[in-house]
């Protein structure tokens, strides 16, 4: 493999289930893409094509069938930990509080307590959950969760963060606003991000780049580069930009539904 | 204010219930020689408060159910949170488990008199077991419904398996436990009251069997009525524990 400086890069993976039986079934195959340093890169395609299996594939819950993924040029293989992973639902731990739930990957990692609770305060600072740290999760909004939920997940400072719809269960104006704001801490600390996500508006706003999957067996069906600056971005402006309409209309129509 | 109220309905209901079943002896149509009477009971209950028996039973029974109960709820709990730990193990013993579970654990209890003879330690044991395998179970079917999310979370952040149970899945299980120490209350006065039953010279059960035997019914009520003030104090205790643990 050639060395280069891709946070994550994935060559040829393929994923079959129950192989060389009747049940076989290929969820992707041929999945080779690199994430280039502080982008994101968007995921889209038809359900069923297999996006959540990838994803697990990248965070080293789930074995390929063939071929390698590697972070930072490390091959990953069986290993988890590597990646900062957001799911669609928040599981806060609802026994802990907002402090003690962001701190839950650090604990794992056997961080000290003064350590975690900085690193902790820090993020929920920047957050502007601050005054909420000894709540329950119970007690939050929606939206307020999903900040604890992206908290946790840089509190480990991860190189890649890896986001699986994790906008789709909050209402629309919730969503937008998490939106930017998770582009903006993820360009703020210089964080590359894979998202996932149903919503062709959310891949147009949020990615730099718009990886197209197709129907089962998913493969890759085209690689869209999205040409629009972060100042175009506003999520108000930006549904009446040319430039939207062209990706967003792109975008739809290579998707099979 | 509310709890006031409901107190007092809960006192009203209680007063008419054991009203009428006085009415209803005092005019013939219920027989006290079958049935016992609400003012019998009361003396009764009288004479053996004044000669100190009704507290030493009571004293018993209670020490029986509450250290059995203890006992087989803290090791069900622990063996039931602790199997999650190694699945081979727990898929092994399934149906040891289940086969224990379906028997009357009470066929045991001629056995643990054998063993433990006919003191308070063989109530206690009968007590421990039935406590034992609720709680065990129950927190085991508990820490199955873990959250599969929850889980992957925890592998995506790198935690082991005993990182896991200890930040997930025994927090998770917290309220199965506590839902098989409400059942145990009774499972363990159970125990107690049938281990008293089969062999003892003490106990609320012995005051119910050895009433019963004399056709004395208002002295079988006398030990029902107490049972049932113990049932309710184990109960407020496990309330008490509740706050304690509950998240």
């Amino acid at each position: 493999m050639v060395t280069t400086n891709a946070p994550l890069r994935t060559e040829n993976l393929s994923v079959v289930f129950n192989p060389d039986t009747e049940t076989e079934v290929t969820a992707f195959r041929d999945i080779s893409f690199e994430l280039k340093s502080e982008e994101i890169l968007a995921i889209v395609g038809p359900s069923g094509c297999g996006k959540s299996t990838l994803f697990n594939v990248i965070a080293g819950l789930q074995p390929a069938t063939t071929g390698q993924v590697e972070v930072k040029n490390r091959q990953v293989a069986d290993a988890t930990g590597h990646v900062g992973y957001m799911l669609q639902k928040d599981m806060l731990l609802p026994w802990r509080t907002v402090i003690d739930n962001v701190c839950l990957g650090l604990e794992v990692q056997g961080l000290a307590k003064s350590v975690r609770r900085a690193r902790a305060q820090e993020l929920i600072s920047a957050f502007g959950l601050a005054g909420f740290e000894q709540a329950k999760p119970g007690t939050l909004s929606g939206g307020m969760r999903q900040r604890v939920a992206f908290m946790r997940t840089l509190a480990l400072d991860p190189d890649v963060i890896l986001l699986d719809e994790p906008f789709s269960a909050l209402d629309f104006q919730t969503r937008t606003l998490l939106q930017l704001e998770v582009m903006k801490i993820i360009s703020e600390q210089k964080k590359s991000a894979v998202l996932v996500t149903h919503d062709i508006g959310e891949a147009v706003t949020m990615a730099d780049r718009v990886l197209v999957l197709s129907r089962r067996p998913g493969t890759i069906k085209n690689l869209v580069e999205i040409d629009l600056s972060r100042e175009d971005r506003d999520p108000v402006k930006l549904r009446k930009n040319d430039k939207f309409q062209y990706y967003f209309q792109a975008l739809w129509e290579q998707l099979e539904l | 204010m509310l709890n006031f109220r409901v107190l007092l309905s809960q006192i009203g209901l209680a007063v008419v219930l054991l009203g009428l079943w006085e009415y209803l002896t005092a005019i013939g149509y219920l027989s006290a020689s079958l049935y016992g009477v609400p003012s019998g009971i009361a003396t009764r209950a009288w004479e053996m408060m004044l000669s100190g028996e009704l507290w030493q039973h009571t004293w018993v029974t209670t020490v029986e159910a509450v250290i059995g109960f203890a006992i087989g709820s803290a090791m069900g709990s622990f063996v039931g949170l602790a199997l999650w730990l190694h699945e081979p193990t727990a898929r092994c013993l399934r149906p040891f488990i289940v086969a224990i579970n379906g028997v009357p654990k009470i066929a045991f209890a001629p056995l643990i008199i054998v063993w433990f003879g006919i003191g308070m330690e063989a109530k206690i044991a009968i007590a421990a077991i039935l406590t034992f395998i609720v709680s065990l179970i129950t927190t085991y079917n508990g820490t199955l419904e873990t959250d599969k999310d929850l889980l992957k979370l925890m592998r995506s952040l790198g935690a082991s398996r005993v990182q896991t149970w200890l930040k997930v899945v025994v927090p998770a299980g917290t309220p199965w436990m506590l839902s098989a120490l409400r059942l145990n209350v009774g499972f363990a006065l159970i125990g107690a009251v049938v281990g008293e039953y089969i062999s003892s010279q003490e106990g609320l059960g012995y005051v119910v069997y050895y009433s019963g035997v004399l056709y004395d019914l208002n002295g079988v009520w006398v030990g029902i009525f107490a049972l049932m003030v113990v049932a309710l104090l184990m109960d407020y205790l496990v309330t008490l524990f509740e706050r304690m643990v509950r998240w």
